[in-house]
């Protein structure tokens, strides 16, 4: 869903050293009693990622050679391992574009394995976690989704970053009927049985959010985003809100597209990935914003906010006179921004770092300690070696994760078995969890009820929080839904 | 995480000490004067209910004291924290900055104003004090207070055009006042929109005529909500008027726009010439396909992050494993501004330095094989890439603007962005060095001659290889300054060049390859294009696709660009 930056050849090409570390892990050596098949099945699809390739015919190679001993040494351990562990999915990219933002999702996972079969596992079973990687190839994640599912046999996985890796892995899951936590705010429009959605929906980041501006007394909108399906979709749902709540159309700026019929189908100005001037943009907005009570919704991605907030602060807009609400900012993403830029601009996500709630606290700090020195209890061959250790920090898709992990592990104690339709059964019957970003609650419709945040950044690249909405429901299906409300004004 | 935290702690509590002196300094006089502010806004701090916090601070309405006014802004700031005595007792208090062994400091309360003896507490474990909209906007009522006598006059502009905006009848004459007295041009002139402004809204039909037909003749951009609003007024002349000065506005509108669009054109690009007048050298006289072009300007790039970072905190990085810290000067605020005046001679002489080091160990065996030298830089920049991965991380790095490149001169309503005008005379002083280099210099001489024909230029007895090394270390050296340019309005990282080389390439292309005027008329005749066609079509990816277009279409007309060099290296 998110995406922070533009794919090049050059970020594959400079990503090998990761699937390496990865091959020489025991977690890869775990999968190694079937390596033959999985090995072919790799080769024969079409693959045309050279580095991916390469990484495979070594991994061939490696696999055959120590197929033998491997063979031996796992017949043992899996007898073992069938009765007191279970076997968790972790599918995520671990090199490519994606590697960024998503090895925090990896790391935060492997953490709560950690947390839990420390405190007895689930049911009395160890977490085993198989951790495949995505590589940031979304025709490579359905084989990794199909591998998982089919060779490791695991009861959950949890994973995926962007709609494009999660669309791509649907079918996979749908057909062999697995278990997909999804943690990344999305654009919605979407709910699949074999899928549980603990990330924000549109109702629970931006449509709050213009709530919160239409408080503050904003009465214009500027949307600018990156050009792809969640900004395009999220403010064409804004756009129709908008209107519901009496704004006029001529105050929300960046622009409309129509097709023949006069239908908007696109609403706001968007620019590719990689854009690097937004001068003229910026000229607009200030024109925009001359007349008083003006804001922008930023659906902008990774690294071309840096470029946009450097030219907006030179242009002597500032969070007084002309707020930015970013949805793509996190904790994380800060780390890469200019933070002097952004001070004082707007976020908005079920949670930030700065809550203060005992959970949270001791999330936190239990986490940045777990990365000073990673193990999973009760999985020694968890590959924890390339953790990143310095600057870390905790943001939402991480703590969706974790929740993610700690209300599977609920229904599967609901429903006393693994069995996905049975855990699927408890979680539509409604399970919360007090996490650290407040209680989540699962819904019928695979989403979660959970509280929305409202924060202001401060340049130490946290969020003050400003405001939060308790308990908001989840709703993936949003367009079209506020039309009736227009026609009745 | 620690890290930053602590730092953030760090500046927040000098900040507070600073503060603390100033008001010191300040009040010594009226030692004993009462502080009503100060006691109202400890107690309100320490409110458990928001609702209250926001009466009592509205409370100050109307409190001329600075004290107020710093102890309100600190505390929206976040720079108050919330200390627990061990009786229970909640107080306001600023940190203070005298960490000892343990990371414990001392507090002053804010409530005194005095430091409290025998208390010291570790920062991590203090609340900072917080504020939510409710109090904020009361904070805001008694700021803006202080903001319409305000000593900057751009403070002062920025509240009077609030308080026009707001349309509130109750502040006409607040506002006339402030103009009998006022004397900077641009507050007058905000004055005159504001007071208009408002008296929009007057019952007087002919004051409102009058009132639009001065913001129509002030070309008032703001005020367009406000007159489209009046424009449906019940008394015709008055929608008359509306519509009248709505079509001047209109009219200035388009020429603000014709100018920026000017202007943002000729800055566009002079980034595109800064980027590619290195490669204009190294591609268009010496005719190297130098890929790892992209990556020069990235060292340059990256240059400026590590004098930044020597000029504040200091080097720390960890390539291959190994461990590289180096203490830094510890400058802050104007101190540390002039760490880009020492970036730019430095980005230049590292790239320059790689520049001649990729000459020597593989540029020079390919200066007859084009495509060889293609492939062979192509995988030199690929390694130059992995080489910043490993030693800064795949992540940006944060390359802080200098106050002095981070503001705006507004003319005639056109933004003239500070880095903006910055980037167009730098262009021209790297043109005019360069042109000065190549026809001025004993130097320059040699570089021509060996250019034009390597094999005679030997023959006269110049040493065409030492030649070759300087003049691409010299092309390498201003990729560098571009590279030290960028960080200043776009990414650093590792993939930087990247996105840079094929803008590069276009515009040396276009302009015709071996001529340093066709570089120039090439970069602002795309960038002023570019800008152009984003005006108009509002679009900026289908002005950049028009664009890419138009020039396929130009050198399908004139394949060898605008100007066409005739020389026998290039030829042979």
């Amino acid at each position: 869903m998110r995406l922070r930056r533009t794919l090049g050849p050059a970020e594959f090409a400079g990503s090998g050293a990761i699937p390496n570390g990865l091959l020489l892990s025991p977690s890869g050596a775990a999968s190694l009693p079937t390596p033959v098949a999985h090995v072919l099945s790799v080769c024969v699809s079409p693959n045309h990622q050279s580095n991916t390739y390469s990484y495979m015919k070594l991994r061939t190679f490696l696999g055959t050679t120590l197929l033998t001993g491997a063979a031996i040494l796992t017949t043992s351990i899996a007898a073992r391992a069938a009765d007191d562990t279970v076997k968790v999915g972790v599918l995520h990219s671990l090199s490519g574009t994606m590697a960024i933002s998503e090895t925090s999702l990896r790391d935060v996972l492997l953490f709560t394995f950690d947390e839990i079969n420390k405190s007895g596992g689930v049911m009395g079973k160890m977490i085993e976690p198989v951790v495949v990687d995505g590589a940031s190839n979304w025709p490579l994640f359905a084989e990794k989704a199909k591998q998982l599912l089919d060779q490791d046999k695991v009861a959950v996985t949890f994973g995926c970053w962007t709609s494009v890796s999660r669309k791509s892995v649907l079918p996979v899951y749908e057909e062999k009927k697995g278990l997909l936590f999804y943690p990344v705010q999305y654009e919605g429009e979407e709910m699949s049985k074999n899928i549980f959605y603990t990330a924000e929906a549109v109702g629970q980041q931006a449509t709050p959010a213009v709530d919160y501006l239409l408080a503050q007394g904003k009465k214009k909108f500027y949307l600018l985003g990156s050009d792809y399906v969640y900004p395009q979709t999220t403010n064409l749902v804004l756009l129709e809100y908008l209107l519901s709540k009496g704004v006029p159309i001529g105050n929300i700026g960046g622009g409309f597209k129509k097709d023949e019929s006069d239908k908007i189908i696109s609403a706001g100005k968007y620019t590719p990935f990689g854009h690097t001037d937004y001068q003229q943009i910026v000229a607009e907005i200030k024109q925009f914003a001359a007349g008083g009570k003006a804001c922008v919704i930023n659906t902008l991605n990774g690294d071309t906010n840096v470029p946009f907030f450097k030219e907006y602060a030179a242009a002597g807009l500032t969070a007084e006179t002309c707020p930015v609400c970013s949805f793509s900012i996190s904790e994380d993403e800060f780390r890469g921004l200019p933070a002097k830029q952004l001070v004082g601009q707007l976020g908005c996500w079920t949670y930030f770092e700065s809550i203060k709630t005992p959970e949270n606290k001791k999330f936190t700090t239990n986490f940045l300690k777990w990365v000073q020195a990673p193990k999973v209890t009760g999985a020694p061959d968890a590959d924890v070696s390339n953790i990143v250790k310095e600057g870390r920090v905790t943001c939402s898709p991480m703590v969706l994760s974790y929740d993610g992990v700690y209300l599977w592990k609920a229904a599967v104690e609901k429903a006393k078995s693994f069995d996905v339709d049975k855990v699927t059964a408890a979680l539509e019957s409604g399970i919360s969890f007090d996490g650290p970003g407040g209680k989540v609650t699962t819904q019928k419709n695979h989403h979660l009820t959970k509280n929305v945040y409202i924060g202001e950044t401060k340049a130490d690249g946290q969020f003050k929080i400003l405001k939060s909405y308790p308990n908001v429901f989840g709703e993936p299906f949003l367009k079209g839904t506020f039309k009736a409300k227009t026609a009745a004004k | 995480m620690t890290q930053t935290s602590a730092n953030k702690y760090r500046t927040s509590g000098t900040r507070a000490l600073r503060w603390l002196l100033v008001s010191m300094m300040f009040f010594a006089g009226v030692a004993g004067a009462a502080e009503a502010g100060r006691g109202v806004i400890a107690k309100a701090i320490v409110l458990e209910d928001a609702e209250a916090q926001a009466k009592a601070v509205e409370s100050l309405a109307g409190n001329t004291e600075p004290v107020t006014r710093d102890l309100l802004t600190a505390w929206k700031e976040g720079t108050i924290y919330i200390y627990t005595a061990p009786d229970g007792a909640k107080s306001a208090v600023f940190l203070g900055s005298d960490a000892d062994a343990e990371g414990n400091v001392g507090v002053t309360s804010v409530e005194m104003g005095e430091v409290l003896k025998g208390v010291r507490v570790a920062r991590t474990v203090l609340d900072s004090a917080d504020t939510d909209s409710g109090v904020r906007l009361a904070m805001k009522k008694v700021l803006d207070v202080f903001a319409l006598s305000a000593s900057d006059p751009a403070e002062r502009l920025r509240m009077i055009s609030e308080v026009g905006l707001a349309q509130d009848e109750t502040e006409l004459d607040a506002l006339q006042a402030r103009f009998k007295v006022e004397t900077v041009g641009d507050v007058q002139r905000g004055l005159r929109e504001a007071i208009a402004l408002i008296e929009l809204k007057s019952e007087d039909a002919g004051v409102r005529a009058a009132a639009a037909g001065r913001l129509g003749a002030m070309g008032s951009i703001p005020s367009r909500d406000a007159l489209t609003a009046l424009s449906a007024d019940a008394v015709p002349e008055v929608a008359a008027a509306a519509v009248g000065a709505l079509a001047a506005i209109e009219r200035h509108l388009n020429w603000v726009n014709f100018y920026g669009t000017l202007f943002r054109g000729l800055s566009l690009g002079s980034i595109l010439l800064v980027v590619a007048i290195g490669l204009a050298i190294t591609f268009g006289l010496m005719g190297v396909i130098n890929m790892a072009h992209g990556e020069l300007i990235a060292v340059g790039a990256y240059t400026a992050y590590l004098v930044q970072n020597l000029f504040s905190t200091g080097i720390e990085l960890s390539p291959f494993g190994m461990k590289i810290s180096i203490p830094g000067f510890g400058y802050t605020g104007s101190n540390l501004d002039t760490y880009f005046i020492f970036a730019l001679p430095l980005s230049f002489l590292t790239a320059a330095a790689v520049g001649i080091l990729l000459e020597r160990t593989v540029i020079r065996f390919l200066y007859r094989r084009p495509l060889e030298s293609l492939l062979a830089t192509w995988g030199v920049s690929l390694v130059l890439q992995q080489l910043f991965r490993l030693t800064f991380g795949s992540n940006n790095v944060q390359v802080y603007s200098p106050s002095w490149l981070s503001g705006n001169w507004t003319v005639f309503d056109v933004i003239l962005g500070w880095n903006r005008l910055f980037v167009i005379a730098f262009a021209v002083a790297i043109i005019a060095g360069t042109w000065g280099l190549l026809t001025k210099t004993p130097l320059g001489l040699l570089i021509r001659a060996v250019m034009q024909n390597r094999q005679m230029a030997a023959c006269m007895g110049v040493r065409t290889e030492r030649v070759n090394m300087m003049t691409f270390g010299f092309g390498s050296g201003l990729a560098g300054l571009a590279g030290a340019f960028i960080s200043q309005i776009g990414n650093v990282g590792p993939g930087m060049g990247q996105e840079r080389i094929v803008d590069s390439f276009m515009t040396v292309v276009v302009g015709g390859v071996g001529s340093i005027a066709g570089t120039v008329i090439a970069a602002l005749g795309i960038g002023v294009l570019d800008q152009s066609l984003q005006q108009i079509l509002l679009n900026p990816v289908l002005g950049k696709i028009l664009v890419l277009g138009g020039i396929i279409l130009f050198l399908q007309w004139r394949p060898a660009g605008l100007f066409v060099t005739k020389s026998r290296s290039l030829e042979g």
